[in-house]
């Protein structure tokens, strides 16, 4: 069984498409996708937020302390008009054409005493489909108008400051999160991390086991190893070590180059984050997950042997692969999906338990206990796919399809 | 030695209604089944170079599949030099030598890493491996190609490493099917060299093949088969005397 995991790993090292899939392309391949995404959606937003926006304004005349607090805004421009405030179609064109990035019309009956005029509404037309600053910097301006008239409506009725902030905030809830850091950042990120893992233990699978299956029948390879004295399951589980020790590299690779690349573009506060993020987990909960992991591993190295053996060709073994990846991915979509917790029917659905107890570990909030029967029900399963894989490995009508 | 006697393999038709119109007028298909091989009788001497013949679909691979142990036969019986090849599989394997004209070899790994891995697992140590690759080297001109990987050797090549890869082992019968299939002229007189090197090594050979001028320079003894059964067994002279004129008439006189 060892002669054949060796042979195949030296193989396997040696094929230049394996090594790309399984190594370089997770190593220099996703940072570069990821980092290319966080930079230029970084800078997506910092262009939207030092650029100086052009507004007009009809009706200003109902309100010029709104118009002289937004022109003196250094990121605002008031741009001159000759728009009338019921011409809604110019106004709509005149932002669509870009001669402003947005318009304020105030009605004739604008007042800044609410005693008076109750509430008002200023009508705001922008192109709210890309990223903008808009309505950000319109609302810093007006919460400050909103609150200097308040203020004088209140001091003309008398009203005292304790009672001020009731009426205008009359139940405050104030939250006390029991969450530590670690279960707050491990709700958020604890069910993505599974996901990752269980695709790419798949992806970094694949190639190996069509090769090592398929690939040996196309070859012409697999009638002379079947016909050497090494009994037939003895071959088959050296090859399953090979699919399952190229799909734990491939995710284990993949994982540490995000981390070591996460650590290396954050800086500073991140790298307090994750630092802090990863320290809190304990080297027994990374075991466990490891653990864990394991019969993930081999019930996707046995489901995809068996497919690679039973194919004529390499090609035919990536057509019945392909459904099988979709299939894999539904339970584990089930377990990011929001408000499914390791509870009822869930903890027994395979992998997704596997999944949502890897979150729970993350989190630092699984019960031990119940990892157990995860363990062993997802290593029954994988057991008997095993055993199913050597059965399919020793029939004659899959080998001499 | 090699005996095989009334040697009978069956296969479920997965899609009866797939098959060709040829096909489905094959006396060897009964219903869900076709009887590939019905009653194959034959037997090996040391020494001697059986010659196994049979036009194309006769039963003829399926027959050499079953000696090699790839495929186990329903009914009949092989025996290796005494050993029961059904009852003792993993014994038998030890003493068969088996090259195909279809066989590949690992691209990945070098000509010497291909025989060393078959070395191996015939459970042979790493001196006596490293001896009877040496000893290949030598009888095969393997040298200038050794140490480079296989997959880009010529056909030649590949089946001169897949000769060594067979042999490792020091097999006590060699089987081939159709060994020099879509070789060019030095790779076929490589392989009749080898199987000549094997004749006077008294080791039995089984060789299938559609050439009969191979036959005739190799050969002792001629097996005919047709839809699945024996229907000659003899010596080459014999098979020759069956038309009193070419080895073609006398095959064509064998199928009937």
């Amino acid at each position: 069984m060892w002669l054949v995991f060796k042979k195949e790993v030296i193989e396997l090292l040696r094929d230049r498409k394996t090594l790309f899939f399984m190594i370089a392309l997770p190593l220099l391949f996703f940072p570069i996708i990821f980092g290319g995404v966080f930079y230029f959606s970084g800078k997506a937003i910092q262009e939207a937020q030092e650029k100086t926006l052009n507004f007009a304004v009809i009706g200003g005349e109902f309100a010029p302390n709104l118009t002289d607090q937004l022109s003196a805004r250094d990121d605002l421009t008031l741009v001159k008009n000759t728009l009338k405030g019921d011409d809604e179609a110019a106004i709509k064109d005149f932002v669509k054409t870009e001669k402003v990035d947005f318009v304020l019309v105030v009605p004739a009956t604008f007042s800044n005493d609410v005693l008076t005029s109750g509430q008002q509404t200023i009508m705001l037309y922008l192109n709210d489909a890309g990223l903008n600053m808009v309505q950000r910097r319109v609302n810093e301006v007006v919460k400050e108008i909103e609150h200097t008239n308040q203020q004088s409506a209140f001091i003309t009725l008398g009203v005292s400051e304790a009672i001020q902030k009731g009426l205008l905030n009359p139940i405050v809830i104030e939250k006390v999160s029991t969450a530590d850091k670690r279960e707050d950042l491990g709700e958020k990120i604890g069910g993505f991390i599974p996901y990752l893992v269980f695709i790419l233990c798949l992806q970094g699978a694949m190639l190996p086991a069509t090769d090592i299956g398929a690939g040996e029948k196309e070859r012409g390879t697999l009638e002379t190893l079947l016909i050497t004295p090494i009994p037939r399951q003895d071959l088959v589980i050296g090859k399953f070590f090979t699919i399952a020790f190229a799909g734990v590299t491939s995710a284990m690779v993949t994982i540490g180059s995000m981390f070591v690349w996460g650590v290396l573009l954050a800086q500073g506060m991140a790298i307090k984050l994750i630092t802090e993020f990863m320290g809190a987990i304990s080297p027994i909960d990374f075991v466990l997950m490891f653990l864990m992991l394991v019969p993930v591993v081999a019930i996707f190295a046995s489901l995809l042997l068996s497919l690679s053996i039973y194919a004529r060709s390499f090609k035919e073994a990536q057509g019945y692969m392909t459904p099988l990846v979709f299939l894999t991915i539904i339970p584990i979509i089930i377990a990011l999906l929001p408000g499914i917790e390791l509870k009822g029917v869930y903890a027994w659905i395979p992998l997704t338990n596997v999944a949502l107890a890897m979150k729970e570990l993350i989190k630092g909030t699984m019960d031990y206990m119940a990892l157990i029967p995860i363990f062993v029900s997802t290593s029954v399963i994988a057991g008997l796919l095993i055993a199913f894989c050597v059965y399919w490995f020793k029939r004659e009508k899959v080998l001499f399809r | 030695m090699i005996e095989i006697s009334h040697l009978a393999k069956k296969f479920k038709v997965e899609n009866p209604k797939k098959l060709s119109e040829q096909e489905r007028k094959d006396p060897r298909l009964h219903g869900k089944f076709f009887h590939s091989v019905q009653d194959v009788n034959f037997m090996c001497d040391h020494g001697q170079v059986l010659g196994l013949l049979g036009p194309n679909g006769a039963g003829k691979t399926t027959t050499l599949r079953m000696l090699s142990t790839a495929l186990a036969p329903d009914g009949g019986s092989i025996k290796i030099n005494g050993v029961d090849v059904l009852a003792n599989p993993l014994i038998a394997r030890q003493k068969i030598g088996f090259l195909s004209g279809s066989t590949g070899l690992y691209g990945r790994l070098t000509g010497r890493e291909n025989i060393a891995y078959f070395g191996r697992l015939h459970g042979m140590d790493e001196a006596a491996i490293a001896n009877k690759i040496d000893e290949l080297t030598e009888l095969l001109d393997l040298s200038t190609f050794l140490e480079r990987r296989s997959e880009n050797f010529s056909t030649g090549m590949k089946q001169r490493i897949s000769i060594a890869r067979a042999v490792v082992h020091d097999p006590e019968v060699v089987i081939l099917d159709e060994p020099t299939t879509g070789l060019d002229i030095m790779a076929t007189q490589t392989v009749i060299d080898f199987i000549k090197g094997l004749k006077d090594k008294q080791v039995p050979v089984i060789f299938s093949t559609h050439h009969l001028d191979e036959v005739e320079q190799l050969c002792d003894t001629v097996t005919v088969i047709d839809e699945g059964r024996t229907k000659y067994n003899g010596d080459i002279r014999s098979f020759a005397g069956l038309s009193g004129k070419t080895l073609h008439d006398s095959f064509m006189v064998s199928i009937g």
